[in-house]
């Protein structure tokens, strides 16, 4: 085949396989702005709903959005604990080259295809077997559970691309493995260490399956971590399984609110990456 | 002459693969050693053995003994972090660590207990001083060191080794990754530091090595083919195969007066051209002929000397091709 028509060919199918992602990014985008924008009032971020499980037409969804961010955030920061150290102690340095480490890669790879409902219904059983009611706390640690194989297998991608002339020269200097971990490996792969974070907080925030069962629903506030709590996702489903068209409006506006938080939490992680950047060893 | 570091029949391992074969030589203490030798000899196994570096390279093994002050550095049971800090090392490519020039150059002090703000801002400036780099970032010292350029780099890269207060530098060809002025630079920094420091330089640069060197140890193929004073080895080689070595580079590095390339000629057709290559040329030039025919490669040389010139090396210089370069006589 001819060399120019070649290029020409690959050029244009990369060309459509950008507009088929960007054009069905950009229409799942405007049907929420359309359909959620105008039910998006003021009182829909500052009222708890009235009227029962969001039926009332009226009042808004103050509790779904706390009890996202607490979940969402809660979860993040527990995943986050745990997983930092996991992914760390997969480097070569320490357990990687084991064939501990292999088992444990397997099964975090199985966990990330895992669907979230089959962690809710674990969770539940736990939790009926622990005489535990649906709560912020059980939303919390399933939704860790969920946000463990991603944040893992993610931060161990990008600790495995830090040069290994860098572990070197802070050995050569005297630094123990744990020295040369904390001070050159996590400082090098920050950036995609953020980017690890962000990815398992995506799907921590807008998962409905786990925390059906386990962080329940309700119409108030949580007072405590026991309590049961709202989250957006379900908010978005319960409204928009009505019958009533307001209602459903509502659903896309919730839907917005859950975009609009992931969004601004994208654009920090990103100003936060950039400075962590400024340092790093191409 | 005290040696600083003793090789004693030291053997090393990649898996199956011997990259050195039974060394034993001592390394004089403050003064230039020069480790030379062709690529794949083992010289920066030999470097790595020294810091113990060789231990993160998976199914690698060392035995022998490697005393340094009293200590074997092979032995298992030792802090290899208290070897390591003993020895700072100028790798081939600069590797700052990703963070402000300062705190290159504070990182090893911090590790090993310094706090002090001000102790450590004392140390950053001697340090960086002394490896002539100091006029260049005074006034920037918080800012990124992947900024600096590579010359610079290296140069931060000393300061930072010298930090922790080693008593031995190693260098594995400091300066291949350098322009000419900045390889300079480090060589001059190099020389005025042995005078407080054992430095132990690989380097491929036989100029380097004579212009640096004060002893030097020749491998060739994990084996240790010579050692001796500077002097000795680069005047007088006692083995065949030092001189060779040493020619052979110094005649790449030469400028060669006419390059004749006869691949794909065969005997005796690259043996006639070679002959008229040279006879257009005046006496005493070089003349660089480049053959693929495995019989040229010992028939050319053997001709041409027998025409009375001087044959200066042949080497390979890939897979399929030789490098003959000759002198032209009569
Ligand atoms: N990590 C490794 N695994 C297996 N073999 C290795 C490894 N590192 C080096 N070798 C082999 O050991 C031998 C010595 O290597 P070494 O790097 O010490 O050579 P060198 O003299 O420094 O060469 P150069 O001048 O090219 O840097 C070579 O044959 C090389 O292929
Ligand atoms: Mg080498």
């Amino acid at each position: 085949m001819d060399k120019r028509f070649e290029e020409k060919l690959f050029k244009v199918l990369m060309l459509a396989s950008l507009a088929a992602v960007l054009g069905s990014l950009f229409m799942v985008i405007a049907v929420i702005i359309w359909n959620g924008a105008p039910a998006l009032t003021f009182s829909m971020i500052t009222q708890t709903p009235k009227g029962g499980y969001y039926m009332g037409k009226e009042g808004g969804i103050l509790n779904a959005i706390v009890g996202s961010l607490y979940l969402a955030f809660g979860s993040m920061i527990l995943a986050l604990i745990i997983s930092l150290p996991a992914a760390l102690s997969l480097q070569k340095d320490y357990i990687g080259k084991t064939k501990a480490a292999y088992y444990i890669r397997l099964s975090l790879d199985v966990l990330w295809g895992t669907p979230s409902i089959v962690y809710g219904a674990f969770g539940f059983i736990v939790m009926l077997y622990l005489g535990m009611r649906a709560s912020l706390l059980g939303g919390i640690i399933v939704l860790t559970f969920l946000q463990l194989p991603i944040m893992i297998r993610s931060m161990e991608e990008v600790i495995k691309m830090v040069p290994s002339e860098l572990k070197e020269a802070s050995y050569t200097l005297g630094a123990t493995r744990f020295e040369t971990t904390t001070g050159v490996v996590v400082r090098q792969a920050l950036p995609g260490i953020v980017t690890a974070v962000l990815l398992a907080f995506g799907r921590g925030i807008g998962d409905a399956a786990s925390i059906l069962f386990t962080a329940g629903y309700t119409d108030s506030l949580p007072h405590s971590i026991l309590d049961p709590v709202a989250s957006l996702p379900l908010a978005v489903f319960f409204q928009l399984g009505t019958p009533f068209p307001e209602v459903q409006a509502r659903a896309y506006a919730s839907a917005l609110i859950l975009l609009l938080i992931v969004l601004a939490l994208s654009i920090t992680s990103r100003a936060l990456s950039k400075r962590f950047m400024k340092n790093i060893i191409r | 002459m005290k040696n600083h570091i003793s090789i004693r029949n030291v053997n090393a391992f990649y898996g199956e693969h011997q990259a050195l074969k039974d060394i034993t030589v001592g390394i004089p203490e403050k003064q230039i050693t020069a480790i030379i030798g062709p690529s794949g000899c083992g010289k920066s196994t030999l470097l790595k053995c020294f810091n113990r570096l060789i231990d993160l390279t998976d199914g690698a093994r060392v035995s022998g003994k490697i005393i340094v002050d009293g200590m074997d550095v092979l032995d298992g049971s030792i802090d290899v972090t208290e070897v390591r800090r003993r020895m700072g090392l100028l790798p081939q490519k600069p590797n700052p660590l990703p963070m402000s020039i300062y705190d290159n150059v504070a990182y090893g002090p911090r590790l090993h207990g310094t706090a002090d703000k001000k102790k450590l801002d004392q140390t950053v400036e001697k340090y960086l001083k002394i490896a002539g780099l100091w006029e260049e970032v005074k006034d920037r010292l918080k800012s990124p060191a992947n900024k600096l350029s590579i010359g610079q780099q290296q140069r931060l890269c000393l300061a930072r080794g010298l930090a922790v207060e080693p008593e031995i530098i190693l260098c594995d060809e400091p300066t291949s990754a350098l322009d000419p002025v900045s390889s300079q630079h480090i060589e001059q920094q190099l020389l005025k530091l042995k005078n407080d420091y054992t430095i132990v330089i690989v380097t491929h640069n036989i100029h380097q090595a004579i212009r640096l060197a004060d002893y030097v140890i020749h491998l060739y193929l994990g084996e240790l083919v010579e050692h001796g004073t500077a002097n000795e080895v680069f005047e007088n080689p006692k083995e065949e195969r030092t001189r060779a070595y040493i020619n052979g580079t110094l005649v790449t590095d030469m400028k060669t007066d006419s390059e004749v390339n006869l691949k794909g000629n065969v005997c005796p057709f690259n043996f006639v051209y070679a002959k008229q290559a040279l006879h257009t040329l005046e006496k005493g030039k070089i003349l660089k002929l480049i053959v693929d025919d495995p019989t040229a490669v010992i028939e050319v040389p053997r001709g041409m000397e027998a025409d009375g010139h001087e044959v200066l090396s042949v080497k390979q210089v890939n897979k399929t091709d030789w490098e003959i370069m000759i002198r032209k006589n009569e």
